[in-house]
C-alpha cells in the first residue's frame, strides 16, 4: 500500500517504518512508564554525535545527564501534557558528544498500549534555526535599541489600500502608547497647523509623483508636547513606475534642533552687531574726515588769504570745526559707554518717577514750545533696567517729539506702557510733522542721519536710542504719516 | 565780433556751510572764472533746475555731496537723470563726499550719469580745472 492511502502505517509496513525510523536524522525514543526501560533510535545516538550502545540508553541518563538542567521543566511539562492532541513541543539543549549543548525539538506522543502506558517522542536538532532566531532577536533588539536611543522610528504607507504602519518607536514619539492604529490623515493632524499642509503636500507628491522629501517640522504629541521632528519619506515603486509604498522615517530631533535654532539666533545677533559696528566705523571715519578735510581747506585757505576780513571770517569757521569735532567726540564717547554701562546693575526703574526727572530737565524747551504732555503707566509701573539708559531713552524721544514739532499746532505727546505675555512695551505719540516711512524708514536710526531741513538735527539721539535699547535685548519700532504724528513702539524686555 | 569769454556756472550741493564758503573762495583765489550756484540740499537744486524761469541759468558742472538732509545725493543723482534731456543743455554732474564706504564708491563709479566721484578733502587744482574744461570761450570765437 501506498503512503498515499492511509496515515496509518500497518500490518507489514511496521518493519519498514522500524528501519526507517533507524536510518533518519532524527532521534526517536519509546519509554515504558511501566518498566521503566527506554529505547532509542539509532538517529538518537546520531543526532547527539555518538554510535549506538556509546553511552547509557536510559531516561535517567537522558533527564540527569543529557538534558539541559534548566530545560527540564519545559520538557516534563511537554512530556505529561494531558490535554486535547496535539502535544505541545518543548524546545530543549542536550548535550553532544562534541559540540557541546544544541537546541532541540522535543514532540511526544502518549500511548496507553495492552502492555502497559508508552511514551514516543521525536527529537530534531533545530540548533541552526535556534541560534538565527537569538540572533534575529538580538539584531532586532539592538535594532529598536538604536531607534529608542535615536529617538528614530520607521513608518510605510501601503498605497493599495491607503494604510499606515508605524514602528513602536514612531508611537513613542507620537506619545501614543497602546494599540491605537492611525489613519493617513490622524496621523498629519499631529503636525502643528503651520507645517500640516507642507507635510500633506509631501505625502501627496510622494504618492502621485515618486517624489521624496526630507522635512524639518513643529509637531504636537498626543500628550500635547510640542516638539521638532524629522519626517522623511521615500517612495518605493513597481515596475511600472507606480509609487506602491512610501517608507519612511520619523525622528525626534527637538534637542538638536533648539539648539541648533538658539545657536543661529546668537550668530544673527552677532551678525547684526557686527554689522552695526562695521556701519558706525564708516560713519565715525566719514564724520571726522569732514571736519578735518574742512579744517584743511580752511587753513589751506587761510594761508592763500590777503584780506584781513576774510582772513577773520575763515578763522570763526575754524573754530566752528574745532567744536563740532569736540561734538563728534562727545557722540563717540556716548556711544562707547552704551558698551561699557552693558554690564552695570539693573535696577527696579518707577516710569513716572523717571518720566518726571526727565520732563524737570527739559522744563524749558517743554515750556517754550508749549508742550502738552500726557503719561500712563498704570500698565507696567516699574521695569528692572539701566537707569541711565531709560533715562536717555525718554529724554531722546522727547527732545526728538519737539525738536519735529508741526509748525502748524502745538505738541501733544501720549506716552504710556504696555504688557504682553512675553514683553514690556514703552509707547511714544507725537502729533509732529512726522516722516516719510517709504523714504527714510530704514535710515531712521542711522548716526548723522537727519531728514528735516532742520539746524538743530544732529542725527545722533535715535541712534544711541536704539543702540541702548538693542544692547539690553529690545527692539524700536516706528509708526509715522507725515503731517499727523509719530509713534515709537519700544520694546524694553 | 571780439572773442568773448563767457562765463561758466558751476553749482554745489552740500549742506555743510563752510564747505561751501571755502569752495567758493577758493574758486576765487584760483581766479577761476565762473559763476557759483549752492544749494544745502538736493530738493532745493532739483527745484531750482525744474523752473523755467531759470533755464537760461542752467549750470555747465553740478558738484553734489552725498550725505544730506531732505534729499540726498542719490536721489538728488536720480531726479537730476529724468531731468537731464528736457534741459536746454548739457550739463555734468560731479559727486563730491568724505565716505569711503567702498558701496558709496562704487555706486557711484557704476552710475554712468556721474562723471566722476571725488573724495573730501578736495584737491581745488582739480576743481578749479573741471570748472575750467567748461569754458567755452575758445570755441565760441567768431
Amino acid at each position: 500500500m501506498s503512503f498515499f492511502d492511509s496515515y496509518d502505517f500497518t500490518g507489514e509496513s511496521t518493519a519498514h517504518l522500524a528501519r526507517l525510523i533507524n536510518n533518519v536524522n532524527t532521534g526517536v525514543w519509546e519509554y515504558n512508564t511501566i518498566t521503566k526501560t527506554a529505547k532509542w533510535s539509532k538517529g538518537f545516538y546520531a543526532i547527539l554525535g555518538y554510535q549506538p550502545g556509546e553511552i547509557e540508553c536510559s531516561y535517567q541518563n537522558f533527564f540527569e545527564n543529557i538534558l539541559y538542567y534548566q530545560d527540564k521543566q519545559p520538557f516534563l511539562k511537554a512530556t505529561h501534557y494531558t490535554g486535547p492532541a496535539p502535544a505541545p513541543v518543548a524546545q530543549i539543549r542536550l548535550l553532544t558528544k562534541q559540540q557541546g549543548y544544541q537546541w532541540f525539538e522535543s514532540s511526544v506522543l502518549k500511548h496507553d498500549d495492552d502492555d502497559g502506558s508508552f511514551i514516543y517522542g521525536v527529537l530534531n536538532n533545530i540548533n541552526q534555526y535556534k541560534i538565527a532566531e537569538v540572533k534575529a532577536a538580538q539584531a532586532d533588539f539592538r535594532c529598536g535599541e538604536t531607534g529608542r536611543i535615536a529617538r528614530l522610528g520607521g513608518w510605510d504607507i501601503d498605497i493599495a489600500s491607503m494604510t499606515l504602519n508605524m514602528s513602536r518607536e514612531v508611537y513613542n514619539i507620537f506619545e501614543l502608547y497602546g494599540d491605537i492604529k492611525l489613519s493617513i490623515e490622524e496621523a498629519i493632524s499631529f503636525f502643528e497647523p503651520a507645517y500640516r499642509q507642507t507635510i500633506a503636500k509631501a505625502v501627496d507628491d510622494a504618492i502621485k509623483y515618486c517624489k521624496p522629501y526630507d522635512l524639518e517640522v513643529q509637531f504636537k504629541t498626543a500628550k500635547n508636547n510640542i516638539i521638532w521632528v524629522r519626517a522623511k519619506g521615500i517612495p518605493v515603486i513597481d515596475d511600472f513606475g507606480r509609487c506602491v509604498t512610501v517608507r519612511g522615517i520619523f525622528q525626534d530631533i527637538d534637542i538638536i534642533k533648539r539648539d541648533g535654532l538658539s545657536m543661529q539666533s546668537s550668530i544673527n545677533l552677532l551678525d547684526d552687531k557686527n554689522k552695526r559696528l562695521q556701519n558706525f566705523a564708516y560713519i565715525v571715519s566719514h564724520n571726522l574726515r569732514s571736519h578735518a578735510g574742512n579744517l584743511k581747506f580752511m587753513v589751506n585757505l587761510f594761508e592763500e588769504t590777503k584780506a584781513e576780513a576774510d582772513k577773520e571770517e575763515i578763522f570763526s569757521h575754524i573754530k566752528t570745526i574745532s567744536e563740532s569735532l569736540s561734538a563728534t567726540m562727545g557722540h563717540l564717547d556716548e556711544i562707547v559707554k552704551i558698551q561699557s554701562e552693558i554690564g552695570k546693575e539693573r535696577k527696579l526703574v518707577n516710569f513716572e518717577a523717571m518720566f518726571n526727572n526727565v520732563m524737570a530737565l527739559l522744563r524749558t524747551n517743554i515750556d517754550a514750545a508749549n508742550v502738552q504732555i500726557t503719561t500712563d503707566f498704570d500698565e507696567v509701573a516699574d521695569i528692572n533696567y539701566i537707569p541711565a539708559y531709560l533715562e536717555s531713552i525718554f529724554q531722546n524721544l522727547l527732545t526728538n517729539a519737539i525738536k519735529y514739532k508741526h509748525p502748524d499746532r502745538n505738541p501733544i505727546i501720549n506716552c504710556y506702557t504696555r504688557r504682553d505675555d512675553n514683553h514690556i512695551y514703552l509707547v511714544f505719540e507725537d502729533n509732529g510733522v512726522g516722516i516719510d516711512m517709504k523714504r527714510y524708514g530704514d535710515q531712521l536710526f542711522g548716526m548723522y542721519r537727519t531728514f528735516h531741513h532742520n539746524k538743530d538735527a544732529k542725527g545722533i539721539g535715535l541712534f544711541i536710542t536704539r543702540n541702548q535699547v538693542e544692547a539690553l535685548g529690545g527692539s524700536i519700532a516706528v509708526d509715522s504719516t507725515v503731517n499727523v504724528g509719530t509713534k515709537f513702539t519700544v520694546r524694553l524686555t | 565780433m571780439s572773442a568773448e569769454r563767457k562765463m561758466v556756472t558751476a553749482c554745489i550741493i552740500d549742506d555743510d556751510d563752510i564747505f561751501i564758503y571755502g569752495f567758493k573762495k577758493f574758486m576765487e583765489i584760483k581766479g577761476v572764472f565762473a559763476e557759483i550756484l549752492n544749494f544745502s540740499n538736493g530738493q532745493e537744486a532739483i527745484d531750482y533746475l525744474k523752473d523755467p524761469s531759470y533755464a537760461d541759468k542752467l549750470p555747465d558742472v553740478i558738484f553734489v555731496d552725498i550725505n544730506m538732509p531732505v534729499m540726498d545725493g542719490w536721489e538728488f543723482t536720480h531726479n537730476f537723470e529724468e531731468l537731464k534731456s528736457q534741459m536746454g543743455k548739457k550739463v555734468s554732474l560731479y559727486a563730491i563726499s568724505s565716505s569711503v564706504d567702498v558701496n558709496d564708491i562704487n555706486r557711484a563709479k557704476k552710475n554712468p550719469v556721474i562723471e566722476d566721484y571725488i573724495l573730501k578733502p578736495i584737491s581745488e587744482t582739480y576743481i578749479a580745472d573741471i570748472i575750467n574744461s567748461y569754458q567755452p570761450g575758445l570755441r565760441n570765437a567768431n
